[in-house]
């Protein structure tokens, strides 16, 4: 773009004008534009002096290099060139000026933005950001490049950041220093409540043993149980904590049948109404056992053992809860114990095919199961189906609830 | 003579710095140093009797004050994102920053540096985050700037695919 010389500077007084432009086309030209007073040409010299001084010494002063656009990648120097910038530029100014994309490649990156800066004729400045060059004799130089439009002249400002540069890196390295600390002590607090959470899960695998000594229920069984409850916990956006506790804890939820006598526990045919009033006093009993404590898992799992039995109509057992009176945890593992139960065969029934449980289990909806988780359920029966694939009866042992189903 | 620029991005503290160190230089510092804006270098590769020069990109890396400017992918041939195995979080800022390099650029040659081999010890990174790196269908690489392991191999393997 053409120089629309001149460029007017008011001195102190605010009488006397001088002609002055930073584009050294513009240089001889001064005079002439003064000419026409001819009393005035040498004040107007002596401006111009002033100025091109002023400017060299702010230049010095900021440690900065004024360039002007001369056309493709080239850049003329309308500022005096620092031992820095020879140092690195390498070459002895050419009559044409410098390739400075070619010199310094971080430019590359600049030049859209400096051309659209200088096509729009804005004359505040666009910043690169900074970079770093070595020069010579190895050392960094950190840069910055400005790009503005000045009274007609595309304008580069090349500047050297010295301190600046150094007391932001200094900055940055002490928080950086600071968030590695951080991510390092969360690690560590990571690890340690995976060792605690792993303990916590071994004593339930301890528990849940006791019982598998009792009933007919296999480990298989309380494996899934619990990988279900995670996939339903899961799917309703729970923590990643909520998710492991109720992984643990829906197993549990039999565990009061340890207080129950073989005779009825164990008997083959159908329980009259005494025994079956006995045996409704598992849940309580496994919830005395749970509760107590102030660990979560165990809290929720004694939650699960009191209200597994419970219904959504408000039919069930012990205390009679309807709806939301029942706690969502328990609710859940009502869902999936029942599931469970269906397509596994036991010694009083056959096992039902999938449509068949979901065919029962939506005649239960309303009644005995919470509606609303059961459409959670359903939406999830492929997961379902993997983890009764992958865990199966043959396969049982109590190694392990961690089972990777990639449903986590 | 061909010229490709290669950019190195990643989080912060994950040895970008150091893979180019020890890939120019054959040096490698114990100290972390971090890096503000960019460094530039070269490097003159011979693939297959081609010269080919590359222009290595040392990005800063992000962090939760500081992202990478769009504007410094631009003329971009290919990247190397840089996970330090030993910091989970390194890896989730790698596919963030995967993501928007397949944003800005489309589909370009991409190498995953599995940094700190030499602590593979103290690697936090599972199978389940290999599975996913594998998904994404870059070749993952694991190195160490302090041994030299796989340095030269990871960039002459990125160099041959830019030839």
């Amino acid at each position: 773009m053409k120089c629309s010389w001149p460029w007017r500077a008011v001195c102190a007084d605010g009488v006397r004008q001088a002609a002055f432009c930073i584009c050294s086309d513009h240089s001889n030209n001064h005079a002439d534009y003064a000419g026409s007073n001819r009393d005035n040409d040498k004040t107007t010299q002596e401006n111009t002096l002033l100025m091109t001084t002023l400017l060299e010494q702010t230049c010095a002063s900021l440690d900065m290099v004024v360039f002007t656009h001369t056309g493709a990648d080239r850049f003329r120097p309308e500022s005096v060139l620092p031992e820095w910038m020879l140092g690195l530029l390498g070459t002895p100014h050419e009559t044409d000026g410098y390739d400075l994309v070619d010199a310094f490649p971080f430019l590359s990156c600049f030049m859209d933005e400096a051309r659209s800066q200088w096509q729009q004729a804005l004359s505040y400045p666009v910043r690169s950001g900074s970079w770093i060059e070595t020069d010579l004799f190895g050392r960094e130089v950190p840069l910055e490049a400005s790009a503005l439009f000045v009274n007609g002249c595309e304008v580069l400002i090349l500047q050297q950041l010295g301190e600046k540069y150094r007391a932001e890196v200094t900055l940055l390295q002490h928080v950086r220093d600071g968030l590695l600390n951080q991510e390092f002590l969360e690690a560590e607090v990571r690890k340690r409540t995976g060792e605690i959470r792993q303990r916590e899960e071994d004593i339930a695998l301890k528990l849940i043993s006791l019982t598998s000594f009792r009933d007919q229920e296999t480990g298989a069984h309380v494996r899934r149980i619990g990988l279900y409850a995670a996939a339903m916990a899961r799917a309703l956006d729970w923590s990643e904590t909520e998710v492991d506790n109720i992984r643990i804890a829906a197993p549990m939820h039999d565990i009061g049948k340890i207080g129950i006598p073989d005779n009825i526990l164990l008997k083959p045919g159908a329980l009259n109404e005494d025994e079956f009033a006995i045996i409704k006093q598992h849940a309580r009993i496994g919830a005395e056992m749970l509760s107590g404590t102030d660990i979560p898992v165990l809290e929720m799992a004694a939650g699960i053992a009191w209200c597994h039995h419970e219904r959504w109509d408000g039919s069930g057992y012990p205390r009679g809860l309807a709806g939301e009176q029942i706690p969502v945890a328990a609710r859940i593992t009502t869902i999936v114990d029942i599931y469970d139960a269906l397509i596994h065969e036991r010694v009083y029934k056959r096992a039902f095919d999938e449509a068949e449980a979901v065919a029962i289990m939506r005649g239960l909806s309303g009644k005995n199961l919470d509606p609303g988780l059961l459409k959670v359920f359903l939406y999830l029966l492929p997961v379902m189906r993997r983890i009764k694939d992958e865990v199966r009866e043959e396969d049982e042992g109590l190694q392990s609830l961690a089972l990777d189903t990639g449903v986590r | 003579m061909i010229q490709k620029k290669i950019c190195l991005l990643g989080a912060f503290s994950v040895g970008k710095t150091s893979l180019i160190q020890r890939y120019i230089n054959s040096l490698f510092s114990d100290r972390y140093h971090t890096t503000v804006g960019v460094k530039v270098d070269k490097k003159m590769v011979d693939v297959d009797g081609q010269a080919l020069m590359l222009m290595i990109w040392d990005i800063a890396g992000e962090d939760a004050f500081t992202s990478i400017k769009p504007a410094y992918l631009r003329g971009m041939s290919a990247c190397i994102v840089v996970i330090d195995g030993t910091r989970r979080n390194s890896f989730d800022v790698a596919l963030s920053v995967h993501e928007m390099v397949r944003q800005q650029l489309g589909e370009i040659p991409v190498v995953f540096a599995l940094n700190k081999a030499d602590l593979k010890g103290e690697w936090t990174l599972g199978e389940e985050q290999l599975r996913t790196l594998a998904q994404l269908g870059q070749p993952m690489l694991e190195t160490s700037a302090r041994l030299g392991q796989g340095v030269n191999e990871m960039f002459m393997a990125l160099a041959r695919r830019l030839c």
